[in-house]
């Protein structure tokens, strides 16, 4: 669930912290708790002290970091203690990332090996580079080598973590064919006793898929075999879901310095129509034409965020139904019209007939701007 | 949790005179125990958790069954609705074992839970909303459910749900000693019970269940073995040990024979309202114990058995829920060692359960699916499901790999892509978790409670089919309810029943004079096809419903198909539509995103609705609400219908469908107008659209008189171009015929478009054109041309107008006689003319 703000004196300076340096104390107090029992080797963690960590526990004052169902998580967490890489796979905003990072920190005590995937990346900035004025003056040695995190991640066993890995070329997400089924990366410009890095135990690789703009069916059928595929699902839980859409956007205001909240009562608007839009189902059991755009819970907060400051800056009022549509409008309709017709069709068939004084306005605000 | 009363230790002595059983009902782990206690201690009698009213035909059970089967008890209420009980049996229910282990030991068994009938009258008198018509009683996990102690202990184990923490807790490992169970198990559900909700029937039933273990213990001496529910376990106890101890001293005082039963629970119990006139217990066939007959209730006929099967069984499936995976519980049975009666204390080993473990031959059987499936599986897949598998077991604490392991590990090795809500791989795995169990009876059990149903109702309606074949012709005006079984039995597939032909409902025919005929035959093959179909259900109408579900679930995204489904369940007469089969057929409707189709289901279900007369409506508003959704549905897709391309003319009978809709039942449903208008008239100004759709919708909301001439007059000229104009006006008379009629203005309109065509123009125009005229009957048309000829004819001017349309009678005696000839042609040669 919500990042708790619970800043160490490091991370204070820091717009965003990376987990292990943020929770740094619940990780070392489960670590403790830990003490010498078996875990797979290389891990800083016992699979179900990792397991606590992300869900949380009361008890060990851990607090709950991301909506995911526990055998979900288990499957995670075992995935990586195989010979399988791991791959979350989902729409946009579904805390992949976040969920990457949260396992690897609690797994390596380090979320910082990460490789973001696009449509530049390449081998360099995978494996290894070179130090071109030490390779000139020394030719190929490991001084003159510049590890990327794969080279760091094996070398020191570790999880690496790959961001958007369908968004590189083909070619490029092969590379991690043979490191993933022999675990060794080969550097041909080394001599002879250097030549192969085996990766230390601990070593694996949390890659993160995008389902929309380029799913995973382009991915080769190799390397599709080299991981376990784990689908992250927008959060089932309609109270879930609005604690942490009130939670986060609070988060943000505060941020923000604006002393602002989204009222409770069209935060449930708000994210009822999300959910209802998502799914193509709406509560009442009618069916509708989910929308193209990501309808994620991210985007639910941005769209309450952007409904504060609107009411904040061009009104000086509290936020109203109207400033959640024009939200909504900015960030539902991001190119087609038929979206703009599966809006409309919302509106007049779901909303309309929902009962309680804010469905009200929201529906006849709706009248005005779209 | 202090305060809470605490479990009473004494009920975990096994030399006390009555020993307490706590089971989960169909868990192998309380089966395996439950022989392994009785053959330890050897009990005089073994009394379960069953309907009391079944002991006149306990013998029944003890016949070599195919499992699963069930006790299928029945009540027919005032209302004249009927409310049946499952009590369904597999090998590894524990109350099944515990009757076997009864045989073995040739010690009486008897069911001590209250007759259904008396559990509906206590469900009646407590909510007057009827539940399901049908329930699964020994599915009753709702009071473990529902316990706050389930979420409270969930939270501490960490696992999720009742079935994962009774799996954790008792199930996975195979060597829990029955003394651990029991202690565990009590607690267990003593703790569920203290902390959820404990209802007024059950109070009865443990009342009930108290006197008959008093009565057998009084007949018999202990010790007496009690094989209930664990939440009834306790309670049973403390109300025997209370009687006892009043027992005890009712004997210092003065020693005297006990007469009848003692009503030393702490619940009372009132015959007269549970409608059990006899307070004498209900008996057995046994010989050990006294024999008096009950009367009968009025209404409930005795309980029979009936077979049943896995899928029935599953809780993803069936009508309650129940447990899940029945399958893989039958494995689970199958793989543990039994205890034989020769050496009680020592295990055998299953010859099954070896070389593989559980979960490998689980998964095997998956891999043969999935294979059998076309999905392809190699070893590197399996070495990978199973080392998941492996992981996730040691993760959980699992003593060994269990259901959900193997789940997880199937799900996280082998779908490489986005898991929505249907995958092929889950789907074969829960295939194989449910298991395709059929129960069979043996020969020499009384038939199946379908077949004597079937067999009434065909005595009933003289319909019963004998050696020869036998045609009936039937006037549903009058033989609806002949027709209604016979449908029934068509769509349950029982041989000797066909449908010859009739009039045709899906196909709109004449009305006036509905009537059916069909063949009926005798073979050997329509009582076997009977006791087939008992798997579905009880009575012929339950069966025959449960099969409609059935072909229901195997269509997909087709609105029509649950339309026509409909009119069978119409058919068959189902005056209440369940719950699951409505909830399929919105599902279906729903989900199709063929505007055509929807359409087409809109027609069949407006078409039901306006004219169930016929066949008897459907009570409780099935047909409106199917009718309401394909509506919305109807007009969603209209109105984000995009271009279409083919299929022109049925595109304008879609439109026309909501339309007609909207205007003759628009008011009763509460279908809203101003809806139906704004979706036309955002079609009729889409620029990108056809012309026809324009037109329709144009047509469509001037019939519904909301729109200015003027609008349509400038749509009309945006839409004069020869390519369009017959199009726009197809589709404008096949809504508004009528209408046009009334406003010349729009036909003098029409008439100077055209007149500026020049003559390639207008022949490029004219297919279209003809087309569109066609929708007027001969004299729609000659009106039309009156009017025309009026335009033309300047005022004063000697050119007479167009005459009068006059037909002869005789001629139109001639057309007819000539028309009637040509159908009986066409019929003799099998030909349809299209409507």
């Amino acid at each position: 669930m919500p990042r708790k703000s619970k800043s160490t004196k490091t991370s204070e300076s820091l717009q965003r912290p990376a987990s292990e340096v943020l929770y740094a104390d619940e990780l070392k107090r489960l670590a403790e708790a830990d003490g010498d029992a078996p875990r797979p080797e290389g891990w800083q963690l016992t699979p179900q002290s990792v397991v606590t960590f992300i869900l949380g526990d009361k008890r060990l004052d851990i607090s709950a970091k991301v909506v995911i169902g526990r055998s979900q998580l288990e499957r995670c967490i075992v995935a990586l203690a195989t010979n399988r890489g791991l791959m979350l796979i989902g729409e946009p905003g579904t805390a992949k990332s976040y969920m990457s990072e949260l396992i690897a920190a609690a797994i390596s005590g380090d979320s910082t090996l990460t490789i973001q995937g696009s449509a530049g990346t390449t081998e360099d900035a995978i494996k290894y580079s070179w130090n071109y004025a030490l390779l000139l003056a020394e030719g190929p040695s490991e001084k003159s080598l510049v590890p990327a995190p794969l080279y760091r991640g094996m070398a020191a066993g570790k999880i690496v973590r790959f961001e958007e890995i369908t968004r590189c070329p083909l070619e490029i997400q092969d590379t991690l064919l043979s490191i993933l089924s022999d675990r060794v990366l080969s550097i041909p410009e080394l001599p002879d006793a250097n030549r192969s890095l085996y990766a230390k135990r601990g070593f694996n690789v949390i890659a993160t898929a995008n389902t929309r703009d380029r799913g995973v069916n382009e991915m080769s059928a190799a390397l599709k075999r080299r991981f376990n595929f784990e689908t992250m699902h927008p959060i089932a839980d309609l109270k879930q879901e609005m604690a942490l859409v009130s939670q986060e956007t609070e988060r943000l205001l505060d941020q923000a310095n604006i002393p602002l909240s989204l009222p409770p009562d069209l935060t449930e608007v708000l994210v009822t129509t999300f959910r209802d839009l998502r799914r193509g189902e709406t509560v009442e059991g009618q069916t509708l034409e989910p929308l193209s755009t990501v309808m994620s819970t991210a985007e639910a907060v941005s769209v309450a965020y952007s409904a504060a400051l609107h009411a904040h800056y061009y009104g000086g009022t509290e936020p109203t139904a109207e400033h959640v549509v024009h939200g909504l409008i900015g960030s539902a309709l991001k190119e087609s019209k038929e979206d703009m017709q599966k809006l409309r069709h919302y509106f007049n068939h779901v909303v309309k007939s929902k009962r309680g004084a804010k469905w009200k306005q929201y529906y006849n605000a709706h009248k005005q701007v779209l | 949790m202090n305060a809470l009363p605490s479990l009473n230790p004494g009920i975990l002595d096994l030399d006390a005179p009555v020993v307490f059983f706590p089971v989960r009902h169909h868990s192998p782990a309380a089966a395996r125990l439950v022989r392994s206690l009785a053959l330890q201690f050897q009990p005089k009698a073994i009394l379960i958790e069953g309907p009391a009213d079944f002991n006149t035909k306990i013998h029944e059970l003890a016949l070599p069954h195919q499992l699963p089967i069930a006790i299928y008890s029945y009540v027919t209420l005032p209302n004249g609705n009927r409310r049946g009980a499952f009590y369904p049996y597999c090998v590894y229910s524990p109350e099944w074992q515990a009757l076997q282990v009864a045989q073995e030991l040739d010690i009486p068994a008897q069911f001590i839970d209250l007759p259904w009938a008396d559990l509906v009258q206590l469900e009646l008198a407590e909510t007057d909303s009827d539940r399901h018509a049908t329930s699964h009683r020994y599915a009753d996990d709702r009071p473990l459910r529902q316990s706050q102690y389930i979420q409270l202990l969930g939270q501490q184990l960490g696992i999720e749900g009742l079935d994962n923490i009774w799996d954790h807790l008792f199930e996975i490992d195979p060597d829990l000693s029955l003394e651990t169970y029991l202690e565990r198990c009590h607690q267990f559900c003593f703790s569920c019970r203290a902390l959820g909700t404990v209802e007024e029937s059950d109070l009865h039933r443990e009342a009930y269940m108290t006197q008959h273990i008093h009565h057998t213990l009084e007949q018999m001496g202990g010790p007496i073995l009690v094989v209930t529910g664990g939440f009834h376990s306790h309670p049973l106890y403390e109300a025997i040990e209370e009687s006892q101890k009043a027992d005890e001293s009712k004997a210092k005082g003065r020693r005297q024979k006990a007469e009848g039963p003692i009503h030393h629970s702490p619940f009372t119990i009132h015959h007269s309202k549970l409608g059990t006139q006899n307070s004498e217990l209900p008996n057995s066939l046994t010989p050990e114990l006294p024999n008096s007959p009950i009367p009968e209730l009025p209404h409930s006929p005795p309980p029979s058995l009936t077979p049943y099967s896995y899928e029935r069984l599953d809780g993803l499936t069936g009508y309650n829920a129940g447990m899940t995976s029945p399958g893989f519980y039958h494995h689970v049975w199958h793989h543990q060692p039994t205890v034989s009666i020769q050496n009680p204390k020592s295990k055998i080993q299953n010859p099954k359960s070896q070389p593989f473990s559980l979960s490998q031959t689980v998964l095997a059987d998956v891999v043969q699916l999935l294979r059998d499936r076309d999905q392809p599986i190699n070893t590197a897949d399996l070495i990978a499901v199973e080392s998941m598998a492996n992981g996730l077991a040691a993760l959980r604490g699992h003593a060994q790999v269990w259901r959900q392991d193997l789940l997880d590990g199937i799900v996280g090795a082998l779908i490489k892509e986005s898991v929505e809500q249907s995958n092929p791989f889950l789907s074969a795995v829960y295939d194989v978790l449910r298991g395709d169990g059929r129960g069979q009876l043996a020969p020499g059990t009384s038939l199946p409670p379908l077949v004597q149903d079937i067999q009434n109702q065909l005595t009933r309606y003289g319909i019963v089919p004998d050696g020869s074949m036998k045609q009936i012709r039937l006037e549903l005006r009058q033989d609806l309810d002949q027709s209604r079984v016979l449908h029934q039995l068509r769509v349950l597939g029982i041989a000797g029943f066909h449908y010859q032909g009739g009039t045709d409902f899906s196909q709109r025919d004449d009305l006036v004079q509905p009537w059916e005929s069909w063949e009926l035959h005798w073979s050997p093959m329509v009582e076997g096809s009977c006791i087939e179909a008992a798997i579905y259900g009880s009575t012929l109408t339950e069966a025959a419903e449960a099969r409609l579900l059935e072909q229901a679930q195997d269509v997909e995204r087709e609105a029509e198909a649950a339309a026509l489904l409909l009119l069978d369940a119409s058919l068959m007469g189902l005056s209440r539509v369940g719950q699951p089969l409505r909830e399929r057929l919105l599902t279906l409707i729903r989900a199709d995103g063929n505007f055509l189709g929807v359409t087409k289901a809109l027609g069949h279900l407006l078409y039901l609705y306006r004219y169930d007369d016929v066949l008897g409506a459907a009570e409780n508003g099935v047909t409106d609400q199917l009718l309401g959704d394909a509506y919305h549905r109807g007009l969603w897709l209209l109105d984000t219908l995009g271009k279409p391309s083919g299929n022109e003319a049925l595109l304008v009978t879609g439109v026309r469908s909501l339309l007609e809709t909207a205007e003759r039942c628009g008011a009763e449903l509460g279908l809203d107008r101003q809806e139906l208008m704004d979706v036309f008239q955002r079609v009729s100004q889409d620029r990108h659209q056809l012309p026809l759709l324009r037109g329709a919708t144009i047509g469509g909301l001037w019939t519904l008189d909301s729109v200015p001439l003027d609008y349509l007059e400038h749509t009309l000229n945006a839409m004069a171009s020869p390519q369009h104009i017959g199009d726009f006006l197809t589709g404008l008379f096949a809504l508004a015929r009528e209408v046009v009629q009334r406003y010349p203005d729009l036909l003098r309109q029409v008439d100077q478009v055209i007149q500026t065509f020049d003559d390639p123009t207008f022949l490029a125009a004219l297919p279209a054109l003809r087309l569109a005229f066609t929708y007027f009957t001969p004299r729609e048309k000659h009106t039309l041309a009156q009017t025309l000829t009026q335009t033309w004819t300047p005022e004063g001017s000697s050119i007479s107008p167009l005459s009068p349309l006059s037909v002869n009678p005789e001629i139109v005696a001639q057309v007819m006689a000539f028309e009637a000839q040509l159908q009986k042609t066409l019929n003799r040669y099998g030909l349809r003319g299209s409507p």
